[in-house]
């Protein structure tokens, strides 16, 4: 019998850290503390959960056994560029002591254990410092309880939210430490030798006397063997969490064998090609087809209705996507207006920014954050400042163009498909079909990029409505890039009133935020999880978060948000509300230093004495990047420091002019991200975070005229390219915390730290993006 | 129709294909060569790069009928397992892609880079790749083509001055 006391009582270092906690507080708490020991260990999942092929033994939900003694290791996340599939795969081969070249990634499935829980808790709309991991306030405690149950219970299988490493950091090693402890055992029944006289090296376990048997000779007896007590390495055993091992997934992504989910070829595979409505939410009318019809190889046009939140749009199925996409293009097609009403993205901001000045007159708006007597501040003030910050809407572009492959067959149905939501993928496929969800069964290839644009189901929900009409034959369908730019979930656009109160010596006294936009989160819930969406929208986290959970000791604050209803479908953008509420925060306080008359970097640390965290990686930011040295001459540097996702990053971008242009010449980058699990994938999503920061600030922007995207491909949507990508240094402070995120956090702290180098550099503060608007 | 593709001759059915077809979708979806990427379909961004008579070609525009006749090498055939191109190497060495997608566009706009060029300046690296890349792996791509640009050079040795012999210790 495995004992559930272990992890109580002895265990892991995170275990006794809550142990102790427990020991502080009293009987509310400790009941909400002692269910929270157990959900790590409710996920592990029994030895049938993984269905086994010949010779392979389940030992738990996550690891399987080969006969030869490789780790078969269920892969619940998306591997979308993050390193996620590296990242996870060291997590149970340094529990299990297996090099990473003996561990094989297989499907998981949709059992709830696979589920996301961090990503849940962590949408929770709470301030930072009061849910400090170790020290958080009791409604913290019970609000993340509550959350934690609802998503075990649900088990919503989603990578976004830079979320992967926290959801699995315990649940993933606890696995793999059983899996170990119960091969240990078997060893020891067989050979009648003691366990802690066992050793294991590269999956053999092997004892002084001679004895040796690897994984796979054991895997069978180790099933039914009991785990005993099992802890977890502390940090100075682990060989490969903390170490730059080569991400896995590289050697079929240099030569061309990496499979996409475009790029899924099965046997009689039909391509089809889309065209919706130009006009977002509109409709068609008449169609005639002869002209499509007439062409080789096209062989049916498929009528779609709007799926998940997608504008209705035509398909057409053909031979290959060359031809499908001749057929879409000789539709002729009466196109029809939406009849919501006409959408215009310049009078959107305009509203936004109405908005955000009504609400700031009456402190109206929901009030994510309040500290001190913003009010008495302003009335006390020797001088208030206030400004207006405005932000565009912005499309994912994800380099692997929107695509899923289905096949409907004999009242089942076949998914291949580069989501970062599964579960939903199969919820959509099941109903788009009229089929039961077990009846669906959803491959997750490669993701060309995900940026949260794969967080969305509309595509899959086409594709298995267009494989309907196809008499059993898979169907791929491909969005040509003009029907991704101009049928994006886009990143809201925002406007934000920006006051400060100041005293005599322009020290701040007083910060009232009130900014406008949609929320992201209600809309997303109401199209890829109906049955969970409510009649009201509960306060979105994203709409204020990087405002609100600021960690500048400013004596009163009052952080508002009104969520508005512009009617264009808005989604989620890497670092969500952070990537335009850090530039609006962080440019501003960027201000306020100059209004004080003092450095940037003087200022901000004289704000963080509370925040020693955030102060520490801000120090290491200016120390490489040699602040205290002026820059080259005709070079400005800017600085930027932002937490969000869990983890604290600070930017020093050295940027220069170029006939009249920004060039940015060398980004130094400083994080705190927790326990760091692969320094070198950390590196590169810190490079990733910044590039695709740089880009949004200088030129990202969707104009959306009379109910049409403006923008329709790569020529239109400027990025930066390779000769106008800087050197980027990243540097991180060491931390023993549990893991924060990597994906997004890179990315909010780019916008600020180049607009506050311009401004420096040309004496003009800009505060709409993008920057070369 | 006939191809040379990666050193063999592939025969299209008249019926499958078009000349005016773009070469990217003969390769991908005829002849199921995926590693070939769509990305724009406009010639913006690079992901279906492939070598056509040695040149770096964009062959979402590149109709069959200019094809025809040339050989083309794709991402399958940049190098094998057991002897890899130098980009590849130092891709891996400078663990350079992260989704991946653009990357054997990338790797093939390198690779004719170097064989016209064999040490690229900074200056001459940029103005060759001008491909997309999402997740914003540009500064090693950089570093990775001049790791490949020695090792290259290093495979092909120049004639070297003679040296006088020296003596074993």
């Amino acid at each position: 019998m495995r004992r559930r006391a272990s992890w109580r009582d002895g265990g892991a270092h995170a275990v006794k850290r809550r142990t102790l906690i427990l020991s502080g507080l009293g009987g509310a708490a400790a009941l909400v503390v002692g269910w929270g020991v157990l959900p790590a260990r409710s996920r592990l999942g029994g030895a049938g959960t993984l269905a086994a092929k010949e010779g392979e033994i389940g030992l738990n939900g996550w690891i399987k056994i080969a006969a030869n003694g490789d780790v078969l290791l269920a892969m619940n996340r998306s591997e979308m560029g993050q390193g996620v599939h590296t990242a996870l795969a060291m997590l149970a081969a340094d529990e299990l002591d297996v090099p990473l070249v003996k561990l094989r990634l297989i499907e998981a499935g949709h059992d709830t254990l696979y589920g996301n829980v961090a990503g849940f808790v962590a949408a929770l709309p709470f301030h930072p410092a009061d849910a400090e991991p170790g020290q958080e306030t009791q409604v913290v405690k019970v609000g993340q309880w509550i959350v934690g149950k609802a998503a075990r219970e649900l088990g919503i299988n989603m990578t976004g939210g830079s979320s992967t490493i926290a959801d699995a950091w315990d649940v993933l090693r606890i696995a793999a430490a059983t899996a170990r402890a119960q091969l240990l055992g078997a060893a020891s029944l067989r050979w009648r030798l003691p366990v802690a006289e066992l050793s294991v090296e590269d999956g053999v376990v092997s004892h002084a006397s001679g004895q040796k048997a690897h994984y796979g000779e054991l895997a069978k007896a180790a099933a039914t063997t009991p785990s005993g007590d099992v802890r977890l390495k502390e940090a100075a055993q682990w060989k490969l969490i903390g170490r730059a091992a080569p991400r896995i997934d590289l050697p079929g992504k240099v030569d061309g064998s990496a499979r996409f989910g475009i790029d899924v070829r099965e046997p009689g595979q039909l391509y089809a090609v889309i065209r919706h409505c130009p006009m977002i939410g509109g409709n068609y009318g008449a169609v005639n087809v002869d002209a499509a019809m007439r062409l080789a190889g096209v062989e049916r046009v498929v009528r779609l209705g709007p799926y998940a939140g997608s504008t209705a749009a035509l398909a057409v199925v053909g031979t290959t996507c060359w031809h499908a996409q001749q057929g879409a293009q000789a539709l002729q097609v009466e196109w029809r207006a939406p009849q919501a009403g006409t959408l215009d993205s310049a009078k959107i901001l305009g509203e936004l920014e109405a908005q955000a000045r009504d609400a700031a007159k009456t402190s109206g708006g929901f009030a994510f954050h309040t500290r001190g007597d913003a009010t008495k501040a302003d009335q006390v003030a020797a001088r208030r400042i206030e400004q207006v910050y405005r932000a565009p809407y912005l499309a994912h572009a994800t380099m692997e163009p929107i695509n899923c492959t289905a096949r409907v067959a004999d009242g089942k149905v076949e998914l291949w498909a580069p989501t970062q939501v599964p579960g939903l993928a199969r919820a959509i496929a099941a109903q788009a079909a009229g089929v039961r969800e077990e009846a669906v069964t959803v491959h997750v290839t490669y993701l060309g990029g995900g940026f949260g644009r794969r967080l969305d189901v509309d595509f899959v929900g086409q594709a298995v409505r267009i494989a309907l009409e196809c008499g059993g034959r898979p169907v791929q369908l491909v969005w040509p890039r003009e029907e991704d730019f101009t049928h994006d979930f886009y990143r809201p656009a925002g406007a934000a009133l920006m006051q400060a109160s100041l005293d005599a010596s322009g020290w701040p006294t007083g910060l009232r935020i009130t900014s406008a936009g949609d929320a992201i989160t209600p809309r997303w819930m109401a199209r890829a999880i109906p049955a969970l969406a409510g009649p009201v929208d509960m306060p979105d986290k994203t709409v204020s978060e990087g405002l609100f959970d600021q960690f500048y000791g400013i004596e009163n604050q009052r952080i508002a948000h009104v969520a508005t209803h512009s009617g264009v479908p808005i989604g989620f953008w890497r670092s969500v509300g952070h990537s335009h509420n850090a530039f609006f925060s962080e440019c501003f306080i960027d201000e306020l230093a100059f209004e004080a008359r003092q450095d940037p970097i003087a200022f901000r640390l004289a704000l963080l004495k509370d925040a020693p965290r955030h102060a520490a990686v801000l120090k290491l930011a200016a120390d490489k990047a040699g602040w205290a040295a002026p820059p080259p001459a005709g070079v400005a540097r800017g600085v930027a420091l932002h937490e969000s996702f869990g983890s604290v990053v600070a930017q020093i971008a050295e940027v220069t002019l170029v006939n009249g242009k920004p060039r940015v010449l060398r980004v130094v980058c400083a994080a705190d991200v927790g326990t760091v699990v692969n320094p070198g994938i950390v590196a590169q999503q810190m490079e990733s975070g910044i590039v695709f920061g740089l880009s949004a600030a200088l030129y990202g922007r969707i104009d959306i005229e009379a109910s049409a995207v403006r923008q329709r491909n790569f020529p239109d949507y400027p990025m930066l390219r390779l000769a106008d990508s800087p050197r980027i240094e990243t540097h991180l402070v060491p931390s023993t915390r549990s893991p924060g995120g990597v994906g997004e956090p890179g990315t909010p702290p780019a916008a600020p730290a180049l607009a506050n180098a311009l401004f420096v550099l040309t004496g003009n503060r800009s505060r709409s993006l993008p920057l070369l608007g | 129709m006939e191809l040379s593709i990666n050193g063999q001759t592939r025969t299209l059915a008249a019926a499958a294909v078009d000349p005016a077809m773009p070469l990217l979708w003969a390769l991908r979806d005829v002849l199921n060569l995926t590693g070939t990427k769509f990305g724009c379909g406009v010639a913006a961004c690079g992901a279906c790069t492939v070598h056509l008579d040695g040149q770096a070609v964009r062959s979402c525009v590149t109709p069959l009928s200019v094809a025809a006749g040339k050989p083309i090498v794709t991402i399958e055939a940049l190098g094998t397992k057991d002897r890899p191109h130098p980009l590849q190497s130092a891709w891996i060495a400078h663990q350079v892609p992260q989704c991946g997608y653009c990357q054997s566009g990338m790797l093939m706009a390198a690779a004719a880079l170097l064989a016209r060029n064999p040490s690229p300046s900074d200056a001459e690296i940029d103005a060759a790749i001008t491909n997309i890349c999402r997740c914003g792996t540009y500064p090693r791509i950089r570093e990775a083509i001049k790791s490949a640009a020695v090792a290259l050079r290093a495979a092909q040795p120049r004639p070297v001055p003679r040296a006088a012999p020296r003596k074993l210790a």
